[in-house]
């Protein structure tokens, strides 16, 4: 193991993600949803008209839309008061679409990245790192060699202005419209920060790019918009990291992601989110996947208080591929209510998804699925795997696969297991010498290894060390 | 969100029923709160994913389509001599304390729309009494609708380490009736500690006729719920088998064949809950559509918190003849106790090409290879029927659906 991975895997996770730092933001807005917020926050950033009006119509949307109630087994979002939410914090940075040197950062921004380890792991073969504090990225860098070839990786509101042809056409348009449901409404009204990626035709990026998104303010809200459009042929791997300090009160995720992958281009997302335990995290992430092209979703969801995500592909064109590795953990007051939507809009298209849960001191996981087979999608095939692994009575993991075929030249196959740690697999590991607890750790760490293993190695590192965290102090 | 208010139904017509069958005065009370209720009730829940109702029960015309005083019905209720099975006002007539006791125990009368319908109207019934220790094989029950509507009604008790076998069908008559029809049944089943049921039922109404259908059990200790649900007829069909393991040990199997055609829509809703310890489910269901046939499964295995050592299994498979055909599936699991071992596989697909190559090869017409293609897709649920004269039945229906 090199010394950045022994560095990781050594600090204290907790200690990094726990620490906040004292609020200091040069501009803020009001709590709740107005116009006037919208029109402050869109002033601030000194954005076209075109931008303002999408986000005033996505307030409008906001507003006569209901919020989700009814589904079986929905996270409670009775405590989320959205008009107690603070939508935009600009924090107090000198150069507004972030800096690409971390040494010019105000020192409690950086330490806060140093801690969480950013740096180091930019120093591990990355092509990119953005770093979002609030609502707003502060720092980003591309390396020159990607963007000889014409990669582009900014900040979102920087490619607004910089790349309007582009963001007008893909932005909240045909992906994630506002009208999709009432937190994409919310988020097209008030989105700040986040990535703007574009990969030319035929260009690959072998390094994964990576974004990383910092909670820190009480009662504040966070809404980065991540577009990528990857032109045919192209080829890129998105990862972003998300965490938040713990509060009081309640903290609101509602970003949005929208993936263009275009004929024969290959995307992976990988996300790790780590929010604190009192963040309702309410995502849209979507991709629109032409012919030949391949979306591949990699998530681990760890943290929140409520987490409703429910990553989507549309198979538009004919022999469009995605792929869908998604782990969660739910501990002691926790809903992690997560899984996939596939879209098989086009023949010879094809899914395979792999959700893998662990439940531990009351938490509740969820697998919520939805394939659609449309007619006309023929020789289309989907295979769901779900397997859930339970400590304890208190804790609730629940299945719930929503299949819609309307084709018959398809092949749907769906399968979902659940069980507790095998009492004979622990007494094989304690004969060989562990102890109750490291052989619960190596059985955990052997059953999510399937997305460990679709992560760089610092993520990988980082998800095992988390799920050490989770299962810590309480096991015995 | 309420539904239709039944205008043309009324206390009296509920009374005029009640009194025909002779009924004391707690029944007639319970029937007459069920239609008063139906103003505030909404139809049973169907599954919903965004912008869609999976089966739309909301559209359906009761006012026409239910005739309350003009139920008409050809019965057979036969069983062995040492269990009673006794028609609706026989029943109350002779065992008033026991239907007291468990009428609307497993399946509330109020619980839906079209539960508290059927309760309030119902004017056909069997109640199938099996004493304790004895050993009943064979009771048959035969409904044949004639008329616009009927409300069926269905109490099975088993007192300790009895056990019963009973097949139940369900078809519409010869007599003429102009239109489209409504069928209703509610079965209720109350499985004594160690006793074992075996309830068997074929629906084969006419594909003029909408039927709803809840059967519910509840076993005791050490006790066996096991049901066979064979859904051939009607045009629209929404019914719900479900087995509370209530008692340590229980066990229930629930087997389904299902085969639609034409515009059918079976909306199939298959449920366990598993409440005491060491218990066991077994949940497998295999159907076709062909045609512009809808099928829409939904099976749910439901673990409590006190549910220790519980297993349960769920399989779904559905075959689609046609492209114009739909079929959608959600097994789901519920999962709150860990001491669990619990698995649900769905599937969905179109007979195996290569399987009908090789038929086709071998000189069979690719009609008759198709034929026996479904045939043998049916047969591992067929095989779960233990009862062989239910088995018989099933398959001489799809058999003659797939000569159709």
């Amino acid at each position: 193991m090199s010394s950045e991975q022994d560095h990781l895997k050594e600090t204290d996770t907790e200690a990094r993600f726990e620490f906040k730092k004292e609020e200091r933001a040069a501009v803020k807005s009001e709590k709740g949803l107005t116009e006037e917020v919208i029109r402050m926050i869109s002033e601030d950033k000194d954005e076209p008209e075109w931008m303002l009006e999408r986000r005033l119509r996505a307030l409008k949307q906001y507003q006569n839309m209901p919020m989700p109630t009814g589904w079986p087994g929905q996270p409670d979002l009775s405590e989320l008061d959205i008009e107690e939410i603070v939508p935009y914090i600009r924090p107090d940075v000198d150069k507004r679409e972030g800096v690409d040197d971390w040494t010019e950062l105000p020192d409690e921004i950086k330490d806060t990245f140093d801690k969480l380890g950013i740096p180091e792991a930019e120093k591990n073969a990355l092509s990119g790192v953005g770093a979002q504090y609030e609502s707003e990225i502060v720092y980003q860098n591309m390396q020159e060699q990607w963007e000889e070839k014409g990669v582009i990786f900014m900040n979102m509101d920087q490619a607004v202005k910089e790349h309007p042809e582009i963001v007008k056409e893909h932005f909240m348009t045909t992906c994630v419209p506002p009208s999709d449901n009432k937190f994409a409404a919310l988020h097209g009204a008030v989105w700040s920060g986040g990535s703007f990626v574009y990969v030319p035709e035929d260009v690959t990026v072998e390094m994964p790019v990576q974004a990383y998104f910092r909670m820190n303010s009480e009662g504040m809200g966070q809404f980065e918009h991540t577009l990528i459009v990857a032109e045919p042929g192209s080829e890129v791997h998105y990862i972003e990291g998300c965490s938040a300090p713990r509060y009081g009160t309640h903290n609101l995720h509602s970003g949005g992601v929208e993936v263009f992958v275009k004929e024969d281009a290959h995307v992976q997302y990988s996300t790790v989110q780590n929010w604190s335990k009192n963040t309702f995290n309410l995502n849209t992430k979507r991709a629109i996947v032409e012919e030949n092209g391949t979306m591949e979703w990699v998530s681990g969801s760890m943290g929140s208080k409520a987490t409703m995500l429910y990553p989507c592909s549309i198979l538009k064109g004919r022999g469009a591929t995605d792929t869908h590795i998604t782990i969660a953990f739910a501990g002691e007051g926790q809903d992690i209510d997560t899984g996939a939507k596939v879209y098989h809009n086009a023949p010879n298209t094809k899914s395979t998804i792999e959700s893998k849960s662990i439940s531990k001191d009351g938490g509740r996981t969820n697998y919520r699925g939805l394939v659609h087979i449309a007619d006309g999608a023929e020789d289309s095939s989907t295979a769901v795997e779900c397997d859930a692994l339970m400590f304890d009575n208190e804790s609730t993991s629940d299945t719930m696969p929503y299949m819609e075929i309307e084709e018959s030249k398809v092949d749907v196959a769906h399968e979902a297991t659940v069980g507790k740690i095998g009492d004979e697999d622990i007494f094989y590991l304690q004969s060989r010498g562990l102890d109750d607890d490291d052989a619960k750790k190596m059985i955990v760490a052997g059953f999510i290894e399937p997305i460990t293993e679709e992560l760089p190695i610092e993520y990988a590192v980082e998800l095992n060390r988390l799920i050490e965290l989770e299962m810590e102090g309480s096991l015995g | 969100m309420s539904t239709q208010v039944h205008a043309n139904l009324t206390d009296e017509q509920v009374r005029e029923i009640s009194s025909g069958l002779d009924e004391p005065e707690w029944l007639l009370e319970t029937r007459l709160e069920a239609l008063e209720a139906l103003a505030e009730l909404d139809m049973p829940d169907v599954i919903r994913t965004p912008g869609r109702d999976w089966t739309n029960l909301h559209d359906l015309d009761f006012e026409t389509l239910v005739d309350p005083l003009d139920a008409a019905e050809e019965k057979d209720q036969v069983g062995p001599d040492e269990v009673e099975v006794l028609p609706w006002s026989e029943a109350i007539a002779e065992h008033e304390d026991l239907v007291r006791e468990h009428f609307g125990s497993t399946v509330d009368p109020q619980e839906n729309y079209l539960t508290a319908l059927s309760t309030a109207l119902f004017s056909t019934g069997t109640v199938i009494y099996v004493p304790e220790g004895v050993d009943a094989e064979d009771v048959t029950i035969r409904t044949e609708m004639n008329s616009r509507s009927l409300f069926n009604y269905t109490l099975v008790v088993t007192e300790e380490s009895s056990s019963v076998t009973i097949l139940e069908r369900q078809a519409t008559g010869s007599e003429d009736v102009e239109g489209e029809r409504y069928y209703s049944g509610v079965v209720e089943i109350v499985a004594g500690e160690n006793s074992y049921v075996q309830y068997g039922s074929l629906q084969n109404l006419s594909e003029e006729t909408y039927d709803f259908t809840v059967k519910r059990g509840v076993a005791d200790t050490y006790a066996t719920v096991n049901f066979v649900e064979g859904n051939i007829g009607s045009r629209l069909t929404k019914t719900e088998t479900s087995t509370e393991l209530a008692g340590d040990g229980s066990e229930t199997q629930i087997v389904g064949a299902f085969f639609g055609h034409d515009d059918q829509h079976f909306d199939l809703d298959v449920k366990v809950w598993h409440r005491a310890e060491h218990t066991t489910a077994d949940l497998v269901t295999r159907g076709v559509t062909d045609d512009t046939a809808r099928s829409v499964y939904e099976g749910v295995q439901d673990v409590g918190q006190d549910a220790w050592d519980t297993s349960s299994y769920q399989r779904e498979n559905t075959l689609m003849l046609s492209d114009e055909s739909e079929a959608d599936a959600s097994p789901k699991l519920i999962i709150n106790n860990h001491d669990t071992e619990a698995s649900h596989s769905a599937t969905v697909g179109q007979i195996d090409q290569e399987d009908l190559l090789y038929m086709t090869s071998r000189g069979l017409t690719p009609e008759l290879a198709q034929n026996m293609l479904v045939e043998g897709f049916f047969v591992p649920v067929l095989e779960e029927i233990e009862v062989e004269e239910l088995r018989d039945d099933l398959e001489e229906l799809i058999q003659a659906r797939l000569r159709e």
